[in-house]
């Protein structure tokens, strides 16, 4: 088996790290980036989709046991988002996902789905209505780890990882 | 037979492997409450809060000024609070002397600082550097100078993680100050409510809510928040309390484990909507 399949696993605690010490004191009106879910998107982009649907139950179950929310829930959210990016993984397209915005837009997309399905299973509210969660709980983060997802696009070396 | 299951698995191999992972995903969700499975979280969550302390610190030195500056302030305006209540408290312990009411006794206060903070739209949650060594134990209640901020839900020896009011899984009995009613407050995940408040009670936008004397969990008064509005106001025959919390989730770095912990007799006689 190829070590370097185990590298953003090795990067999951540096980056959880920033998340939950550094990330709360950049949140606007409650809303948070998701950083795990810029590494597990890149990685996802780079070896494919059966990779990174199993590599978001890692991080997932990684994230939940650490962060002491609701076991789980963030193990099918990001399981879903790694299965969503590997849409993004095609041989032919991977440096066009990675070194442009085009990886700000696969964020976007993984961090929306994310961010639902976490919803769904942490606060299933018969209530509330459902466009309103993709919106308020769904969209407006994922727009926020896209953001952020530009900075690694703009410092992204031209010429490594692949 | 095996090489059409192998031609099924060739065409559907990302789609068998996501059903899996969700299967498994959902198993552990319903074992979540298993004794087994939070010592194992208790395990992991403190064994990564150490080097998270060190971070937060890092982190927390630089609000320490402002923060200083802030508290000799606030520092200020309590002693001249703490004069006019010294009076009222005299006054208290006289009167309530000469009826026979029992005072209430002092709660012991833990002092630690936030070391984490996961704070999800539904499951706001934090690790805070006091465990069972501190004294510190589950369900106790976690204020700082604002208000309350959450409950003990697990705890370690040197760590706990605390749900903050903000969590879809903390439930509490609050009343209004004013009015001394009390209702039952929830996280929806975009605000605080207090629910199936009848349309007849009286509670006003401003109204102070605190703790109520009716909680199992919770059971002297803490300041939790201020009535915004009414909701659900043209429809059926209860209303829903909007609550703005006096406490800045996102901000808080120093907080106080109030040394309380649930009744067990008071829980036997009564629901606990906490363990719901």
């Amino acid at each position: 088996m190829r070590t370097e399949y185990f590298i953003p696993v090795i990067l999951f605690f540096p980056v959880i790290i920033l998340q939950i010490t550094f990330i709360p004191l950049i949140s606007v009106y409650g809303i948070i980036p998701d950083l795990v879910i810029i590494l597990l998107v890149f990685y996802t982009i780079q070896n494919g989709q059966i990779y990174g649907t199993i590599l978001g139950f890692i991080l997932g179950l990684l994230f939940d046991l650490i962060t002491g929310g609701l076991l789980g829930s963030s193990i099918i959210s990001k399981t879903c988002a790694g299965f969503t990016a590997g849409y993004f993984s095609n041989e032919n397209k991977r440096d066009f996902y990675l070194r442009t915005y085009m990886f700000s837009v696969v964020v976007l997309a993984a961090a929306v789905i994310d961010s639902v399905v976490n919803s769904v299973f942490s606060s299933i509210d018969l209530r509330a209505n459902f466009l309103q969660l993709v919106i308020e709980q769904g969209f407006f983060p994922g727009l926020y780890t896209a953001l952020l997802s530009v900075i690694i696009v703009i410092f992204m070396p031209k010429r490594s990882f692949t | 037979m095996i090489r059409l299951i192998l031609q099924i698995w060739e065409s559907f191999k990302e789609y068998i492997i996501l059903v899996l992972l969700i299967i498994t995903g959902l198993v552990i969700i319903s074992v979540n409450n298993k004794p087994a499975v939070k010592q194992v979280r208790a395990f992991a969550f403190a064994t990564f809060a150490a080097s998270t302390s060190f971070i937060s610190d890092v982190i927390n030195i630089s609000g320490i000024k402002s923060d200083n500056e802030r508290l000799r302030e606030r520092n200020a305006e309590l002693m001249l609070q703490i004069n006019r209540l010294r009076e009222y408290g005299i006054v208290n312990a006289q009167l309530k002397g000469m009826i026979g009411i029992k005072d209430t006794t002092q709660l012991p206060l833990f002092p630690a600082s936030v070391v984490a903070k996961s704070l999800s739209r539904s499951q706001g949650v934090l690790t805070i550097n006091a465990g069972t060594q501190d004294g510190v134990r589950i369900g106790m209640p976690v204020i700082n100078d604002q208000g309350l901020v959450g409950i003990v839900y697990s705890t370690s020896d040197r760590f706990a993680i605390v749900r903050t009011l903000k969590n879809m899984d903390l439930k509490l009995t609050v009343k209004d100050e004013r009015s001394r009613i009390d209702g039952i407050m929830k996280w929806t995940g975009s605000e605080l409510v207090i629910i199936d408040v009848p349309k007849t009670y009286d509670v006003e936008p401003g109204d102070r809510i605190i703790t109520s004397d009716l909680s199992t969990v919770v059971a002297v008064p803490l300041p939790i928040g201020i009535v915004t509005g009414l909701s659900n106001v043209r429809t059926g025959i209860f209303n829903e309390i909007t609550v703005k919390p006096f406490v800045n989730f996102e901000a808080v770095d120093y907080v106080f484990v109030v040394g309380l912990v649930q009744s067990k007799q008071k829980n036997e006689l009564e629901l606990n909507f906490y363990n719901r």
